[in-house]
């Protein structure tokens, strides 16, 4: 019978095999779980985060197996743990991004650690099982990603996690759950139906629901295709007149994968993730090293910081709305704001958790430095996180002007974090709400994680 | 300062009151709201709800909600509202409003739900559950008007999913009495949970379309209720709900004095047997043919007589199938719904059953049976019409065309067919003193005091 795309899709899910995770795979996905885990840790001291936990304690009490982050001691029933998880990973929009743009583990990692602690003793799953499956689920966005030209540039429309992370957790969960090949396209159906949230609510508290609907709701999506329900099993082929997948899309060509028979070339092996350094939009890091380099510039030129001495700040940046902020008022437009990141970077020399916080949002000094902001959109600086640049010049009373310019930031797939920094970020996080051990018996178990029995000590 | 759009709609739900409401606004919503619990009811018993309900019973807890017509056991509110929002689309039984969508169904199950999870001491009134009903149906109606494409039978997204999800999260936040400033939130945070492509419409999941919209809508509420922030004007930006449109043009909502609801201008429709509401005009064309060729109702059709079913409908893809294999499928058939009428004279909630998909007359006729898109049949349930010609082997052509269904909004239901079809359904799940005590209930919903009577 012919194959749709739909159907290649469930057969890769249900039919890939550990052996297919190469080196690279392996290693880049443990390292995406450890900055995952880490940023939900410290995500759980937010405030969004407590708003979500309570609404799901005060509704439901009964089949509470799963952990939430830096909550010892509080369980939930499996999805909505999945989505408190995935609320907390992207409550400060610290977590990885992916090319083409999405925040690939968020959407992943809540819901397959939530479903390892719901399965029985006799069947939980080892850690090489939950590396593939994890796998699994980013491996399905990046290819659903690749099917729209579309996808290539930073988002205008519908919020990439809501549209391809959805399917991503159903993929990942009905691989943990070991569902037939047609159970996986159903899964695959119904979380479409679940998928896609309007780019609007990006910069405001809402957003951090995104990722964390995309793990709840692709978890449920493989739960009911496990208990039998079905959808449309050509949900991501393209049906003229009657729109599946390709609803979210203007233009949407899809691809089928081919089937993993010896050997399965993982998207993740050719294009590697980004991790943020700091807790804002992943536009804002490139600002801010071009930030600092001027700064540094500038110190050597002036011998101290002396803002007074500046009388306009031009940043060269790439067309985006949704993230082109002169004077933002709240901690969650503060992240999505270029002109912010740029004159907190030349203001202290660094940008971190601390830097967005309502009195540093609101400092006198900053807000002069803000005024001074010009922004200028060049036509080369196209607005993809592959091809982008950020440039920063202090136009100075006397007529000097300083630049800085940053093509790659540290922590871009063109220049990944090394271990230490990765470890750097992940103790900081965690340290938040863990004690020193477990911190470190995480980073052991994830290093570790092909040679785990029960994955859901994690 | 110039206000938004989103701030507009906010202040409107939040300023309605129960003498916002019209009689015509309350005959039409109570009407609906009957069809809307009898459907739901039979719909109890199908086999997508036994899976959702299955899977729900995973959340039980102590503030709880009932399942229409299962006393048995109850659940969260959240997936009381899940469950009954699925039962109400399970069968595509529910109504259908112009521009295209279900809002009953993505409501209803909502504020019942909710309802029922208020302490004892701050009980919810009938006149406030129907207030907040319309509120529910009102905002519906205002989303859809802000596009062109809203008109025509759905491409791309399928409404209930678009629209219902934000007129359950209004709805909810009227029966919870959130401010403006929440109201505004539940919108924005709704949003972000719409939206499902119109490919599983004709599948087991398209019932679930109306039951997430219903448990979305009433999360959003809650969320906001707690605090949760969104976009204060996601209903004027492109990028906000305007992102499931190819053009989006919001307006603001009317002044609250002698508020002019929709539902007064424009009524819904309500269907006759469980399938599409395209197939309606089919049908009746197709049980008037029937009835020219066959003097009496008891004699069967002539089968060898008949060369070709030619039926002339509009173009809608996912209403075009020639060979249905399963009950989700022949609920979206022109063809499959011509064939059943003519072969029976009528169409029933029993058409849609197994035996009846797979007879071997119906496969037969079906064989028969295509379809042409004259030009100016629009897909649009305001002006499409159907004509069904059945040609004879003997040259003869016996053809008839239907212009307006009876229960399309041009041509109502009678009270008593209402009741009727209200009473067929809720008989399958419920005794008939219960039956008779809900369409009491629901006709004297105003002066309730307390709707979880119902």
């Amino acid at each position: 019978p012919e194959e749709t795309v739909t159907s290649s899709f469930a057969a890769f899910i249900h039919a890939v095999r550990p052996e297919h995770l190469s080196k690279t795979v392996c290693h880049r996905s443990k390292r995406m779980i450890l900055d995952s885990i880490g940023v939900g840790l410290v995500g759980s001291t937010t405030h969004v985060f407590d708003i979500a936990l309570q609404y799901c304690r005060e509704l439901y009490s009964s089949v509470a197996v799963s952990s939430v982050y830096g909550k010892p001691g509080v369980k939930l029933s499996p999805t909505l743990a999945a989505f408190t998880n995935g609320v907390a990973t992207h409550s400060m929009d610290f977590d990885d991004t992916w090319h083409p743009a999405t925040h690939p583990s968020g959407a992943v990692l809540p819901a397959l650690l939530a479903a390892s602690q719901m399965l029985p003793p006799s069947t939980k799953p080892n850690g090489v099982d939950f590396l593939l499956a994890f796998n699994v689920g980013l491996e399905v966005q990046g290819r659903l990603m690749h099917f729209s030209t579309e996808a290539h540039n930073i988002p205008k429309r519908f919020h990439p996690p809501s549209v391809v992370g959805t399917m991503g957790s159903a993929a990942a969960t009905a691989k943990l759950l070991s569902l037939s090949a047609a159970q996986c396209a159903h899964a695959l159906g119904i979380a479409a139906s679940l998928a896609g949230a309007p780019m609007a609510n990006a910069a405001t508290q809402a957003k951090p629901l995104h990722i964390g609907n995309a793990t709840r709701l692709g978890f449920e999506a493989a739960l009911l295709a496990a208990r039998g329900m079905e959808a449309n099993p050509s949900i991501l082929d393209d049906i003229p007149g009657c729109s599946g997948f390709s609803a979210f899309y203007s233009v949407y060509q899809p691809k089928p994968l081919s089937t993993p028979s010896d050997h399965h070339e993982f998207l993740l092996e050719k294009q590697d993730i980004a991790f943020k350094r700091f807790p804002a939009h992943l536009g804002m890091h490139w600002v801010v090293d071009a930030a600092l380099s001027v700064r540094n510039l500038f110190i050597n030129y002036a011998g101290s910081f002396s803002p007074s001495l500046i009388r306009t700040i031009v940043l060269k940046i790439p067309v985006s709305k949704y993230i082109n902020r002169p004077f933002p008022s709240s901690e969650h437009q503060a992240r999505h704001s270029f002109q912010f990141n740029a004159c907190t970077a030349l203001l202290d020399g660094e940008v971190g958790l601390s830097s967005f916080t309502e009195s540093s949002i609101h400092r006198q000094e900053l807000r002069e430095l803000l005024d001074k902001v010009v922004v200028e959109h060049p036509e080369d600086n196209v607005a993809n996180f592959d091809k982008m640049y950020g440039e920063v010049a202090l136009l100075l009373h006397s007529g000097d002007v300083l630049t800085g310019k940053c093509d790659t930031f540290y922590g871009h797939w063109r220049k990944p974090l090394s271990k230490e920094s990765l470890l750097k970020k992940f103790r900081s996080n965690a340290s938040h709400v863990l004690p020193e051990e477990k911190i470190e018996t995480i980073i052991t178990m994830v290093d570790n994680l092909e040679n785990l029995s029960d994955s859901s000590q994690l | 300062p110039s206000q938004t759009i989103t701030g507009n709609f906010a202040s409107v739900i939040h300023g309605l009151n129960a003498n916002h409401l019209t009689d015509q606004v309350i005959q039409r919503s109570k009407r609906m709201i009957l069809d809307t619990l009898g459907v739901g009811l039979l719909g109890t018993s199908t086999e997508v709800c036994h899976k959702v309900t299955q899977y729900s019973k995973i959340y039980s807890s102590d503030i709880s909600s009932t399942i229409w017509g299962h006393l048995d056991f109850r659940l969260p509110p959240l997936y009381a509202a899940f469950v009954n929002g699925v039962a109400v689309h399970s069968m595509d039984f529910d109504d259908t409003w112009h521009p295209a969508t279900h809002p009953s169904g993505a409501v209803l199950p909502a504020v019942i739900a909710l309802s029922e999870a208020f302490p004892q001491k701050k009980k919810i009134s009938g006149l406030n559950l129907l207030l907040a009903f319309n509120v529910g149906i009102e905002v519906q109606g205002r989303l859809l008007r802000f596009s062109s494409e809203a008109r025509n039978i759905p491409k791309r997204f399928h409404p209930p999913t678009v629209v219902g999800t934000m007129g359950s999260a209004a709805a909810c936040a009227k029966l919870l009495a959130l401010d403006q400033l929440k109201c505004k939130n539940a919108l924005a945070i709704a949003a972000s949970y719409a939206g499902a492509p119109l490919a599983n419409a004709a599948t087991q999941t398209k019932p679930l379309h109306v039951g997430n919209a219903a448990k979305h809508g009433l999360e959003a509420a809650c969320l906001a209720s707690q605090g949760l922030q969104g976009n204060k004007q996601i209903l004027d930006m492109e990028s906000g709900i305007g992102a499931f449109y190819t053009d989006y043009n919001p307006q603001a909502l009317p002044t609250l004095q002698s508020y002019p609801w929709l539902l007064d201008q424009q009524d819904v429709a309500i269907k006759r047997f469980p399938a599409h509401l395209g197939t309606h005009w089919v049908a009746d064309a197709a049980s008037s043919v029937r009835r020219k060729l066959v003097e009496s109702s008891d004699n069967l059709l002539p089968l060898d007589k008949i060369e070709k079913v030619i039926l002339k409908v509009p173009e809608v893809k996912y209403v075009n199938r020639h060979s249905p294999t399963s009950e989700h499928e022949a609920r979206h058939s022109f063809q499959f719904v011509a064939c059943s009428a003519l072969l029976d004279g009528s169409m029933s909630v029993q058409s849609f059953a197994s035996e009846n998909v797979h007879r071997p007359a119906l496969r037969e006729l079906l064989c028969k049976t295509q379809l042409e898109h004259p030009p100016d049949n629009t897909p649009s349930f305001e002006s499409l019409y159907c004509e069904v010609s059945v040609i004879l082997r003997d040259g003869n052509t016996i053809s008839d065309r239907c212009d307006t269904f009876y229960g399309h909004w041009r041509k109502p239901l009678k009270k008593e067919d209402l009741e009727k079809k209200f009473q067929s359904n809720a008989s399958s799940v419920l005794p008939a003193e219960a039956t008779e005590g809900i369409i009491e209930t629901v006709y004297n919903l105003e002066k309730v005091e307390d709707c979880s009577v119902l």
